[in-house]
C-alpha cells in the first residue's frame, strides 16, 4: 500500500459517511441536504490534513492506520448524525481540530522525531497530573470542573460571548500524556527493573524500590475513582501501567502483583462506594432492577438485540432509545442500526487497528519507541475493549469514549495524537 | 525483548476475539429474545408511533387512519372513527395490547415500504411511493351498520358475503369494543377489563368461534342425499311423534313435540320446510356417516377456510364406527358438529352460487398513498362443494321455508328471498338460534346477491322461547331489504 491507496481509502470513508448521513436524511423522509456535503467535506479535509502530513514528515508511516480510523470515525459519525445532527455539526469541528492538531504534531516532531518527547517526560507527566486534576477546580471560577453523570471529569469554560459552555474532557488527553511519560521512565529504567534479586521461597522479587511504579499506579488508579468517581478511567490507566511494565521488563512478578493490587482495590472499592456495588449488581442482573441501574445495559440489550443479523437499516432503528446512545453506548447503536454485520466489521476494525500498533512496536528497534508504540496500542485497545466487554455484558459497564467511534472532542483529539503518534514511530523505524 | 509485547498482542486480540464471541450471542443467538421482550420499548413506538396506512369501507368511509401527533411530527396516532362497528375486521394496534385484526395480518402493506434492505433501496431507486398502502374493505357501509344496530344489546354475529364472488358485506360480533379506548399508553384498565370480560367482547364471533349449527345444518344433509341419490324432495320418510334411536335410548322429537305434517308420511321438501328433526334424524342414518362427512367437508367443514383474518375450522366428527344414533345427531346440526358463522354463510352461498364456494375476502384493494390501486383482490373459486343440480333443488326448498315454512319472518316483499332457520339447543340455557340464507333467488345479470349467516346466543332477545325463526329470522329480512333495495 502505499501513500497515493491511502489517500483513495480516506475519500472512500468518507464517501461513506456522507452516503451514511443521506440515508438518515432519506430514512427521515427527507432528501440530500448541507449536512451531506459538510459530511464530506470535514472528513475528508480532517483525514486529509493527517495525511498531508505523513506525507511531507513522516512518508514512511505505515498506511493502513489511517484507512482504519477514517472507517471507524465514519460509522461513528454516522450514527452521532442520527441520534443528533446538532451534535454531529458540532462533532465535525472536532474533527477538523482534531486533524489540524495531528497534522500539527506531525509537523512539530519533523527534524527531531519522537525522540524529543522522550526528554520531556516529567513535563508530560506534570501535565498530565494537571489535566487529570483540573476538574477538581471550584465551581465558582470561570474555567471549573463539572460534573457530568456522577463523575466528575469534565472542565467547562463559561464563555462571557455566547450563552453556552465549553466543555472538555483532560483526562482523555492526559492518557496519551501519561503513556509517553511511561514510554521514556521505562526505556531508561527497565533493565534494571527485569532483574529479580530477591527471592521468597520458590518466588523471585526485583528489588522493592522497582515494585515502587506498581504501587504508584494502584493508588493513583484508586484515587481517580475516588475523586472522579470514573471506574473506566482508572481500569484503563491500571491497566496501561501493568501492561507496559509486563512489555518492558517481561516479568510476570509485575503482572501478578498488578493482579493482586488490583483485585484488592477492587474489593475495597465494592465495600466502600455504593456506586460500584450497583454497577456490579447492574452487571450480572440488568433485569433486576430495570427501571434503575439496569436500565442502561437492558437498553443495550434491547437494541442490539432488535437488530438482530442485518440491523434495522441506518435511521430506522430507534437508538435514541439508549441513554449515552452518542457517547458511551455508541456500539448498542451500531449493533441495532447496521446489525451483527455492523458490530463484527466495528470489531474488526479494531483488531486491525490493535495488529497494526503491535506490529509496529514489534518491528522498533529504538526502546523508547517500542514501549510509545506499545504502550499507545494498549490504550487504544484496551479503552476500546473495557467499553464494548461492558455492552455486552463480559464485564461492568465502565463509562468510557469508544475511540474514533464515539461522539466527543476530547476523545477525538486523543485518538487524533495517537494517530499521528503511531504514525511517526512507524515512519521512523522504516526511514 | 519481544516475546512479552507479542504476548500481551496475542492477549489483546484474545479478548476481542471474546468480544466477538459475545456479540454474535447477544445479537444472533439472544437476539429474538431480547427484541421480543415486552420491555423492549420498540415494540410500542413500532407498533404504535409510525404512521400506517388509512383503511376505508367499500364506499370510501373512514375505518383507521393515522393522524399526525401535535407535539412531534414524527410520530402518529391512529384513530378509529367508527368506534366499534368494525372493531373486529379492522382490529387495532395497542401499545399494550398487541395488534388484532387487519391491523395485525395486513401490518407489511399498512407500514411503511422505506427500508434499508435490497428492494426497498431499488424501490426508491426506481421512484417507487415508500410510503404506507391502504386498504379499501368490500365492507358495505350501510349494512355494517345496520349489522351492527340489529345486534345491539344482544350477543351473537353477522356475516353477510357476495355469493359469487367471495366479498365480505358485514362482519360484525357483539359484545364489542371500541379500539379507541385501548391504543395509547394509558389503556391498562380498559383492556384489562375486556380481557376479563366473560363474555368476551375481544372476540370475533363471526369467524373465531363455533356453534352447534342445529338445524341449518339440515342444508348439507339435504346435499348429502342430493349428491349421494338416495333421497329427492319427494321421497317419502315416516312421520312418527318421536323417533326411536338404534342402540339408544335416546329419542328425536320435532320442536313442537308432535308429528311432522300429522299424516302418516311426510316428504323430504315438507320436513325442509317444517324443519322436522324426525325426517332429517331417518335421513342423516339413510345417507350414513361417510357420505354426511364427505359432503360436510366438500362445505369446508374440518378445513381452514382462507380469509384476511384468522377462521377458526368448524367441524364434523369423522365417521368413526358408525354409530348410527350419533349420526342421526349430527343430521340435524346437533351433538358434535360445530361451525362457525362464516362457514354456515358459505354455505349459503354455495347453493346461491350453483355449488360453487369463492375464496371469502374483505380487502377488495390496496392502495398507494396518492389514491391510486395497486393491487386488487382477484375473485377465485375455493371449492366445488355440490353439483349446479343439487344446487338448484336447495335453492328451491330453501325459498319455500321463507314463503311458508320456518323462515316466514326472513321474507322481503318484492324479493325472492331463501334461507334455513336453527335453533340448537344447550342444555340448561336458551338455545342458540340461526338463520342462513341469501337473496335475491335467481338474480338478473348484474343485480346484487347477497348471502348471510345470523347467529343469536342465549336466545337472543327471545330467550328461553327463541326459535332460529321468531328472532333471527326477522333481523335477517332487515339485513336484506337493506342492502338490496
Amino acid at each position: 500500500m502505499t501513500r497515493n491507496t491511502e489517500a483513495a481509502f480516506i475519500v472512500a470513508g468518507s464517501v461513506l459517511a456522507s452516503l451514511g448521513v443521506a440515508m438518515v436524511r432519506f430514512a427521515e423522509g427527507g432528501w440530500l441536504d448541507a449536512d451531506v456535503a459538510l459530511t464530506f467535506v470535514s472528513f475528508s479535509l480532517a483525514f486529509g490534513a493527517v495525511h498531508i502530513g505523513f506525507r511531507r514528515w513522516a512518508p514512511s508511516a505505515n498506511p493502513l492506520l489511517l484507512p482504519i480510523a477514517t472507517f471507524l470515525a465514519a460509522i461513528g459519525g454516522i450514527e452521532v448524525f442520527r441520534l443528533d445532527p446538532d451534535l454531529a455539526a458540532l462533532q465535525r469541528w472536532w474533527l477538523l481540530v482534531a486533524g489540524a492538531t495531528g497534522a500539527g504534531l506531525l509537523w512539530l516532531l519533523r527534524s527531531s522525531g519522537v525522540a524529543v518527547l522522550r526528554r520531556y517526560r516529567y513535563l508530560f507527566l506534570a501535565a498530565a497530573t494537571a489535566l487529570l486534576l483540573v476538574p477538581l477546580l471550584p465551581e465558582s471560577w470561570p474555567v471549573h470542573g463539572a460534573i457530568v453523570n456522577g463523575s466528575r471529569l469534565w472542565l467547562r469554560a463559561d464563555l462571557p460571548f455566547a450563552d453556552y459552555a465549553l466543555s472538555f474532557q483532560p483526562g482523555e488527553v492526559a492518557k496519551v500524556l501519561l503513556t509517553i511519560f511511561l514510554a521514556s521512565y521505562l526505556a531508561d529504567r527497565s533493565e534494571a527493573m527485569a532483574t529479580v534479586s530477591r527471592s521468597l521461597g520458590p518466588l523471585r522479587f526485583p528489588e522493592p524500590r522497582h515494585l515502587g511504579p506498581v504501587l504508584i499506579a494502584a493508588v493513583g488508579a484508586f484515587a481517580v475513582l475516588v475523586y472522579q468517581r470514573d471506574l473506566g478511567a482508572s481500569l484503563l490507566l491500571f491497566g496501561l501501567f501493568i501492561g507496559m511494565l509486563y512489555v518492558a521488563t517481561g516479568r510476570g512478578v509485575y503482572l501478578g502483583a498488578g493482579v493482586v493490587l488490583g483485585a484488592t482495590a477492587g474489593v475495597f472499592a465494592y465495600l466502600l462506594f455504593g456506586h460500584v456495588q450497583t454497577r456490579i449488581a447492574a452487571w450480572l442482573d440488568p433485569f433486576a432492577d430495570y427501571t434503575g441501574a439496569g436500565y442502561q445495559t437492558a437498553q443495550g440489550l434491547f437494541a442490539m438485540g432488535s437488530g438482530s443479523l442485518t440491523g434495522s437499516g441506518i435511521g430506522l432503528g430507534r437508538p435514541d432509545l439508549i441513554p449515552a446512545a452518542a457517547t458511551d453506548f455508541i456500539f448498542a447503536a451500531v449493533g441495532e442500526e447496521l446489525g451483527l454485520a455492523g458490530s463484527i466489521a466495528l470489531i474488526t476494525a479494531y483488531v486491525f487497528l490493535v495488529a497494526v500498533g503491535f506490529g509496529i512496536a514489534l518491528r522498533s528497534r529504538d526502546r523508547f519507541r517500542k514501549y510509545l508504540a506499545a504502550g499507545l496500542t494498549i490504550l487504544i485497545g484496551l479503552q476500546s475493549f473495557l467499553i464494548l466487554a461492558g455492552i455486552v455484558r463480559l464485564m461492568p459497564i465502565t463509562g468510557i469514549t469508544l475511540p474514533f467511534v464515539s461522539y466527543g472532542g476530547s476523545s477525538l483529539l486523543a485518538s487524533a495524537l495517537t494517530l499521528a503518534l503511531l504514525g511517526r514511530v512507524s515512519h521512523e523505524e522504516r526511514a | 525483548m519481544n516475546a512479552p509485547l507479542r504476548r500481551t498482542a496475542i492477549a489483546l486480540l484474545m479478548a476481542f476475539a471474546v468480544l466477538i464471541g459475545a456479540t454474535v450471542w447477544i445479537q444472533a443467538i439472544e437476539g429474538p429474545a431480547y427484541r421480543d421482550d415486552p420491555r423492549n420499548p420498540r415494540l410500542t413506538a413500532w407498533r404504535v408511533g409510525r404512521e400506517r396506512g388509512a383503511i376505508i369501507a367499500a364506499d370510501g368511509t373512514a375505518l383507521a387512519r393515522s393522524d399526525p401527533n401535535p407535539q412531534d411530527p414524527q410520530t402518529f396516532a391512529r384513530v378509529y372513527p367508527q368506534d366499534e362497528a368494525y372493531a373486529h375486521t379492522v382490529g387495532f394496534v395497542s401499545v399494550l395490547f398487541g395488534a388484532r385484526g387487519l391491523e395485525e395480518t395486513r401490518t407489511s402493506d399498512l407500514v411503511s415500504q422505506r427500508t434499508s434492505t435490497i428492494s426497498g433501496v431499488l424501490n426508491a431507486v426506481l421512484g417507487g411511493d415508500p410510503r404506507p398502502r391502504g386498504l379499501r374493505l368490500t365492507i358495505d357501509h350501510d349494512l355494517q351498520r345496520a349489522a351492527v344496530d340489529a345486534l345491539e344489546g344482544l350477543q351473537g354475529s353477522i356475516i353477510a358475503l357476495d355469493p359469487s364472488t367471495g366479498a365480505v358485506l358485514a362482519s360484525a360480533s357483539t359484545p364489542g369494543f371500541d379500539p379507541n379506548t385501548l391504543v395509547g399508553a394509558d389503556a391498562a384498565p380498559a383492556g384489562r377489563d375486556l380481557e376479563d370480560d366473560p363474555d368476551e367482547p375481544l372476540l370475533n364471533r363471526a369467524i373465531a368461534t363455533t356453534y352447534p349449527p342445529g338445524s341449518t345444518f339440515k342444508i348439507v344433509t339435504t346435499a348429502a342425499a342430493l349428491e349421494t341419490g338416495i333421497a329427492g324432495p319427494t321421497t317419502e320418510f315416516a312421520d312418527p311423534v318421536e323417533l326411536e334411536l338404534p342402540g339408544s335410548t335416546a329419542t328425536i322429537k320435532n320442536a313442537d313435540g308432535d308429528t311432522c305434517t300429522g299424516g302418516s308420511t311426510v316428504t323430504l321438501e315438507d320436513g325442509f320446510v317444517r324443519s322436522c328433526n324426525t325426517t332429517f334424524a331417518a335421513l342423516g342414518m339413510e345417507v350414513g356417516a361417510d357420505a354426511l362427512a364427505e359432503t360436510a367437508e366438500a362445505f369446508g367443514f374440518n378445513s381452514v377456510i382462507p380469509y384476511d383474518l384468522d377462521v377458526l375450522a368448524s367441524a364434523f366428527p369423522s365417521p368413526g364406527d358408525g354409530d348410527p344414533a350419533a349420526t342421526a345427531q349430527n343430521a340435524i346440526g346437533q351433538r358434535d358438529v360445530r361451525s362457525t358463522p362464516m362457514q354456515m354463510a358459505l354455505v349459503a352461498a354455495a347453493v346461491a352460487n350453483e355449488g360453487n364456494i369463492m375464496v371469502p375476502y374483505v380487502v377488495a384493494d390496496v392502495f398507494k398513498h396518492d389514491g391510486t390501486i395497486e393491487s386488487s383482490t382477484q375473485p377465485s373459486i375455493w371449492r366445488r362443494a355440490i353439483s349446479p343440480a343439487s344446487a338448484a333443488v336447495l335453492s328451491d326448498l330453501m325459498e319455500k321455508v321463507v314463503i311458508s315454512g320456518t323462515g316466514r319472518n326472513a321474507a322481503v316483499p318484492g324479493v325472492r328471498v331463501a334461507g334455513k332457520t336453527g335453533t340448537a339447543e344447550v342444555t340448561g340455557a336458551a338455545p342458540y338460534v340461526w338463520f342462513v340464507g341469501f337473496a335475491p333467488v335467481d338474480p338478473e345479470p348484474g343485480e346484487r346477491q347477497i348471502a348471510l349467516a345470523v347467529v343469536l346466543e342465549r336466545g337472543g332477545s327471545a330467550g328461553e322461547n327463541a326459535s332460529g325463526g321468531s328472532v333471527a329470522a326477522p333481523i335477517a329480512s332487515r339485513l336484506f331489504e337493506t342492502y338490496l333495495r
